[in-house]
């Protein structure tokens, strides 16, 4: 048997410097739990975002509270860590305020279903050229493990040992009823995959809205696991019309978990292009 | 050459112009050179049969408050007018239509609620604008027209500010309107003897060109003088016409213009385009200002400009929509978890809502914090004759440290400085990306929690506001400086109606003096000392009930303060605090002393 070849630390890190991802990486270790699928969301978003040539300074990265809300610590980026819930309306007031910016908004299900549900729906319908992260873990996780809008029912939690009695939101539906011109679903533990609906939801020119998937590992060891999730993972139907709001409102009721592109409204203009289409025809 | 100080009102039901009526004749004096304020009250519902009073204080020397009570009241609607009637000098003057369309019971016109040593003159308002323009609508400008001829107003330069006002509608607007002027002015000319004594003539006024605007409206014109980018907004009375001005005049400038389904997503929109270094701004009233608190709370952490104009109503909660009040200070200075530093700016006058606006950009740029003006429903809705507002001087438009080279090589955001305030990259800058938080942080901004970052940091965004105390203006000392029986202490509109008391107190011989601060937060406690200290009595008047003004000097000053805290849903009047004043200066002629 041939002797493995000898492994030092400071060549393999030339070689990872080498593929130019560090850039997009700050200092800060990542605080998530061993296992979390929230590693490989990160590492999609650097990838692709190096792929797509963004150069990291004209990154805003937009998080509000929670798990999902520490993702803008572990990038070299313009970060934004606001307060729970309003990390939309910041990010639209950000990409307003410089259109040249590749805005991203990272929020968890708590944080963008619960307390700032109310924001989805008026960012997406007034479509402003963000791309919304939904990191979505089914639980409160940085307050361990109580009930989240899209918990399952029945499912016992920390704030409802007896099983959670609401029903949970259906985060893609939502989306595409409140008017998001992009809509897809991507699942934490297929990272190629998830590569390319981020490419396709960053390329997207107005509201993208992506609904990432992710199991808890610490505060839901029995419900919705890795390995149950990938079980019920399934592609859309190859005919699927993703032009087709009513088709992809029918795959959004389908009880597995489909990965992929929903819906895509080409046509509208975003929020910023349709002020200044307004104002051209105004001026004549 | 004589002084004048007159106060008109016209009062009628909406939709019979007392509100265009009241604004033509504010215009018209303001251009042949007196002083005016208006404050006009309406009702709150947008239909129906509501009193409708315009109220316009004329006069030749500076006008600072809207008056108490008025010297001439012209009655388009019996009804309303009749109400009005308290409100009306013992000496006062009625004119009123004496051929109304229907005839009215003795108790129903106001002819028969004239009080001995008031004068009244009828004139067939209704009459005279049929004649003149084929139907009624003309009867407000008849009753200029009667105005002009008792009180010597020069008819010429009635027409003329009418001409102007009316110049983009249809030339039949513009010669209706002056035709029923006239004819109300040369028929009271002809048919009426006057008895009474008020007029505006003999005196000498220079025709000016001065700008007449409302508190919102300057609040507009300094956002854009300042180059405001974002303005974010939800509706809400009476802050809802900065909106509606803005969207305007905003996107002709490439500005952007959010309406958000919430005052929180509108604190938001306006702390992101702050962050991408644009200037932005938000206003709103009480309700809204309680949904931004954790935001504005948030830019005081990450330090993050922001301009929130904040237009007081009655509260708490919904309160009195359509009232105005000077309560939301406590929420302004402390609505906050933690220590939250944030200027707090009071502007005291028309003209100081644009140069306080213009100072609350720089202010927010510069020191990296919010910057919260406080207005109210007065000051909001008062129109004033101003002189045309200067723009901004050009340092308050580029106010952002940015950071220089040496600083991007290892870029601390919040580098501990002996201002306090710490270079501050722009998104899009090569080298300087980092995180704002609204964790405790290091000076990289990363999360940390150890008592010693946290006191310097604390100590560090509370450095801010005392450097920026040394660029805002001191506090207005007006009347006298020393040996002073009574001092006038408040803030914001009530400043206005104080110094005039003050004014009246000198004439009458007390010895007096008045003095309001430009912000609350950094408050310039020395200067209220030092004013304190010449008063023998301190008189605070503000319009909260518990005192919110008189609490915060109370901890800043070690003084016994005489207060005059009350709610009238109106503006206090400087008469009232004359009033006090004589009482606590124990001279006030054939009135007793209060205890």
């Amino acid at each position: 048997m041939a002797e493995p070849k000898p492994f030092y630390l400071d060549e393999k890190l030339k070689e990872v410097a080498a593929r130019g991802y560090l850039d997009y990486r700050s200092h800060e270790l990542p605080t998530w739990c061993p296992g979390c699928g929230y590693f490989g969301m990160t590492q999609a978003l650097i990838e692709v975002a190096h792929e797509l040539g963004i150069p990291h300074h004209d990154m805003g990265i937009v998080s509000g509270i929670g798990c999902a809300g520490r993702a803008p610590i572990f990038y070299d980026a313009y970060g934004f860590h606001t307060i729970h819930g309003r990390a939309l309306p910041v990010a639209s007031g950000l990409k307003l305020g410089n259109r040249a910016l590749s805005v991203f908004v990272i929020t968890g299900d708590g944080d963008c279903l619960g307390i700032g549900g109310g924001h989805l729906a008026h960012v997406a319908r007034k479509n402003v050229d963000i791309t919304c992260f939904l990191y979505d873990n089914n639980i409160y996780g940085l307050t361990k493990g109580q009930s989240s809008p899209t918990t399952p029912l029945g499912q016992p939690t920390s704030s409802h040992p007896y099983g959670n009695p609401d029903a949970p939101l259906n985060p893609m539906a939502l989306a595409l009823t409140y008017g998001a011109t992009f809509a897809a679903r991507c699942f934490a533990g297929d990272v190629a995959h998830m590569k390319g609906v981020f490419k396709a939801a960053i390329e997207h020119k107005g509201f993208s809205f992506v609904h990432c998937l992710s199991p808890c590992v610490t505060f839901d060891k029995e419900n919705i696991t890795w390995k149950r999730m990938r079980g019920l993972l399934a592609d859309p139907p190859p005919n699927h019309d993703t032009a087709s709001l009513s088709e992809a409102m029918r795959l959004a009721q389908d009880p597995r978990y489909i990965t992929g592109l929903f819906f895509q409204d080409k046509s509208r203009l975003d929020y910023q292009s349709y002020l200044d289409q307004a104002l051209k025809d105004f001026k004549g | 050459m004589a002084n004048v100080d007159i106060v008109i009102e016209i009062c009628g039901m909406a939709g019979e112009g007392v509100i265009s009526g009241g604004e033509i004749l504010a215009r018209c004096m303001s251009d042949q050179g007196f002083d005016i304020m208006s404050f006009d009250s309406y009702p709150a519902e947008i239909r129906g049969f509501g009193k409708c009073v315009a109220h316009t204080r004329i006069g030749s020397k500076p006008i600072l408050s809207p008056g108490k009570y008025s010297d001439i009241l012209i009655s388009l609607n019996d009804k309303h007018a009749i109400e009005q009637l308290p409100a009306l000098r013992e000496t006062g003057v009625v004119i009123y239509d004496s051929m109304p369309r229907a005839y009215l019971e003795e108790d129903e016109s106001i002819a028969g609620w004239i009080e001995p040593g008031m004068t009244s003159y009828g004139v067939p308002l209704l009459q005279l604008s049929h004649k003149a323009a084929g139907d009624a609508r003309g009867r407000n400008m008849v009753a200029l027209g009667a105005l002009a001829a008792l009180f010597h107003i020069n008819p010429d330069a009635m027409t003329a500010t009418l001409k102007k006002r009316y110049a983009k509608k249809n030339q039949i607007v513009i010669d209706n309107n002056v035709n029923s002027f006239l004819e109300g002015f040369n028929w009271t000319r002809e048919n009426i003897v006057k008895t009474d004594r008020l007029s505006f003539g003999g005196v000498r006024a220079k025709a000016a060109d001065k700008a007449i605007m409302s508190g919102n409206q300057a609040v507009v014109r300094a956002a854009l003088d300042s180059n405001i980018h974002l303005y974010a907004g939800y509706p809400i009375t009476p802050a809802t016409s900065i909106m509606e001005y803005l969207a305007r005049q905003l996107p002709l400038s490439g500005g952007v213009i959010v309406q958000t389904e919430d005052e929180i997503s509108a604190i938001g929109h306006v702390i992101g385009a702050g962050f991408a270094g644009k200037r932005a701004m938000t206003a709103t009233s009480g309700p809204g200002l309680c949904l931004m608190s954790e935001f504005i709370n948030y830019a005081a952490m990450a330090e993050c400009p922001a301009v929130i104009v904040n237009s007081q109503r009655g509260g708490p909660s919904t309160g009195l929509p359509t009232k105005t009040e000077q309560s939301d200070l406590n929420i302004a200075l402390f609505g906050a978890s933690g220590d939250s530093p944030r200027i707090v700016l009071a502007p005291r006058s028309v003209a100081e809502c644009h140069s306080f606006t213009c100072m609350a950009f720089h202010l927010a740029e510069k020191y990296q914090t919010p910057v919260i003006l406080l207005l109210d429903f007065f000051l909001s809705r008062s129109l004033k004759n101003i002189d045309h507002p200067k723009l901004p001087d050009k340092k308050w438009l580029a106010s952002n440290l940015a950071p220089s080279a040496a600083d991007l090589k290892d870029y601390k955001r919040y580098k501990i400085t002996n201002s306090g305030v710490s270079p501050r990259a722009l998104p899009g800058t090569p080298g300087g990306m980092h995180v704002a938080t609204g964790l405790e942080h290091n000076e990289k901004g990363k999360p940390v929690y150890d008592a010693r970052t946290h006191t310097a940091m604390t100590a560090k965004r509370y450095r801010k506001l005392d450097h920026a105390a040394r660029e805002i203006p001191r506090p207005l000392w007006t009347g006298d400086k020393k040996d002073i029986a009574v001092g006038v202490l408040t803030w914001g509109s009530t400043a206005g109606a104080a110094m005039e008391a003050v004014d009246r107190a000198r004439a009458a011989g007390v010895r007096a003096a008045a003095m309001s601060p430009a912000c609350l937060a950094p408050l310039h406690t020395a200067d209220i000392e030092a004013f304190t200290a010449a008063c023998r009595s301190v008189l605070v008047p503000e319009g909260n009930f518990t005192g919110q003004f008189a609490n915060l000097i109370d901890g800043a000053v070690t003084r016994q303060f005489h207060r005059l805290s009350e709610i009238p849903c109106a503006p206090i009047p400087a008469e009232d605090i004359f009033d006090k004043i004589m009482d606590i200066a124990k001279i006030a002629k054939g009135r007793k002393v209060k205890a």
